[in-house]
């Protein structure tokens, strides 16, 4: 079976062929075009769905290219239809529908979450894992249980990726900061007290920020490295909360700051304390991509035969944990 | 002296001991490497406080606990009384949904006295002898507020959603039956509502 996903939730714009044989999946190619905001600027919606227009059809071409097939191969074609930016998602969403009724492919809407955890299990030996789902649309705990995933612990409020990219922007960081952040944190091991707010197995960190941005007139080094410490100690707290009541015995980490390395170094350290293997997306997967899109759709190929035309709508809200898994 | 451990926790691991020759559980919130060594410090001192006062406290309004027999903050060292009981989370569904009603109360009579759980899972609520004991108050707080109160409900409405999804809407409502006999109709439609309030405050909840 060959897939083409497409991905256009957030700042990427992205397609991917995978060929699926049996419950093997291999990536054939995965192209991406990134809109990039002004240094301290955010994503703009629509200057975001402008840049993904533009992009869309080299972006299928190099795909189709590099994969060495033609549309006609395709035995599917699957979108992102949420959750995400409402303009972002239409171009994803009208690029498919065109192929799919020109060229006859079944169409499969693909929620964007399930697409990371489901990438990530195929990229990893991970079987049965809790699921750390950590970008900037989300930061969740999961565990499969009943055909759906279920939430363990999620944030009341901003997501990780938020925390450290409004932060980042507000130090005159372009989006995305983590990177940066990481850079300058470690050059320092100076701890300023911050809010910490574990609320059972959730955490909060709208206080974080704001305490954080005042840290950083004095030292933004300080702050830095204080903000990295502070969030991912309560996010490694909540994991081992998750851990010891679930009695799970792997951690898979999926989203774009899965990218993070001292991030990954603390998680490790949690899943050493509870006997548990631990599992991360390849880096070049963490982000979003179309692999994450094309897979899902081609695992619920499995058990079904795609959507109607008039059903291939976009949901910008669409909570991960009411999409019923079957395959 | 050589101890059993008997749980690896979240942030603690509880080791079976003795205390003057009766049997008792020892908690332990051991330093954690993975964290900055000032903050961990912290964090581990704050709850062995909050956790030891406050496990004393909600015994005087009638909220079984175990009794503390001792703490050492520098070591983070809590030694209490053993409940020999089953925690809620290990019983047979229909136990679950029965005891939901008990354990509502039990948080009601919390938050009616100004006692925030900040933990509320059914692993910290024991069954011994046909009472309910309510365990791990590390995360607790003195709170009247509430938000607070709300955030309590939604942590074991999130539990229920996830670990105990097949039996969720009987074992809540029997919750809410009890948890309103205890605080009052005008409190509960408070705190209820806020409930909702935090819910669609939450990441792709849907706009109702």
């Amino acid at each position: 079976m060959l897939g083409l996903g497409i991905e256009s939730t957030a700042h990427t714009f992205s397609c991917a062929i995978i060929e699926k044989k049996g419950k093997q999946g291999r990536i054939l190619s995965d192209v991406r075009k990134i809109y990039r905001p002004a240094k301290g600027e955010g994503i703009h919606p629509r200057e975001a769905s402008r840049h993904h227009i533009e992009n869309s059809s080299s972006v299928l071409f190099e795909c189709l290219r590099e994969a060495n097939i033609t549309i006609k191969d395709l035995d599917l074609i699957s979108y992102a239809a949420g959750p995400g930016l409402g303009p972002c998602l239409r171009v994803g969403a009208v690029v498919a529908r065109s192929l799919a009724s020109f060229y006859k492919i079944p169409i499969y809407p693909i929620n964007h979450a399930i697409g990371h955890i489901e990438l990530g299990k195929l990229l990893t030996d991970a079987t049965n894992p809790l699921v750390l789902l950590v970008s900037g649309g989300h930061t969740m705990l999961l565990a499969f249980l009943n055909k759906q995933w279920r939430v363990f612990g999620e944030t009341l409020d901003i997501t990780l990726g938020q925390l450290l990219d409004q932060f980042g922007r507000s130090i005159g960081f372009a989006s995305p900061c983590g990177k940066n952040i990481e850079e300058l944190a470690s050059t320092s091991s100076n701890y300023i007290s911050l809010p910490y707010s574990v609320k059972g197995n959730d955490v909060s960190f709208s206080g974080l920020l704001s305490a954080t941005k005042s840290v950083a007139k004095k030292s933004k080094v300080d702050a830095c490295y204080s903000l990295q410490e502070t969030a991912f100690a309560m996010i490694s707290e909540v994991v081992e909360r998750a851990l010891s009541f679930t009695s799970k015995k792997e951690l898979l980490i999926v989203g774009g700051v899965a990218a993070n390395k001292r991030l990954s170094e603390m998680l490790h350290d949690v899943c050493k304390r509870h006997g548990c293997k631990f599992f991360a997306v390849p880096l070049q997967y963490a982000g979003d991509c179309g692999s994450q899109i094309c897979w899902t759709g081609l695992l619920e190929s499995q058990v079904k035969r795609g959507v109607l035309l008039k059903d291939t709508l976009v949901t910008q809200s669409w909570r991960l944990d009411s999409v019923k898994v079957d395959y | 002296m050589l101890m059993k451990l008997r749980k690896k926790g979240a942030e603690a691991d509880i080791y079976q001991s003795k205390w003057q020759n009766s049997k008792a559980i020892l908690k332990i919130r051991k330093i954690k490497n993975y964290r900055d060594p000032s903050l961990d410090s912290k964090i581990r001192k704050q709850r062995t406080i909050k956790e030891s006062q406050i496990i004393s406290l909600v015994k005087s309004f009638g909220i079984p606990t175990p009794l503390v027999y001792f703490v050492n903050l520098e070591k983070a060292i809590i030694v209490m009384q053993e409940i020999p009981g089953k925690p809620v989370h290990d019983l047979p569904e229909s136990k679950i949904i029965e005891l939901s009603k008990e354990i509502g109360k039990l948080v009601g009579t919390l938050h009616k006295n100004g006692v925030m759980h900040g933990d509320l899972t059914t692993s910290n609520f024991i069954l011994f002898q046909n009472t309910v004991f309510v365990i791990d108050f590390g995360l607790s707080q003195n709170t009247i507020k509430p938000e607070d109160h709300a955030v309590d409900l939604r942590l074991i409405k999130e539990i229920l959603n996830s670990a105990h999804a097949k039996i969720m809407e009987p074992a809540w409502k029997n919750f809410l039956i009890g948890y309103k006999s205890i605080v009052g109709n005008t409190n509960y439609i408070k705190i209820t509502k806020l409930v909702s309030d935090i819910e669609s405050r939450g990441r792709y909840a849907a706009v109702t």
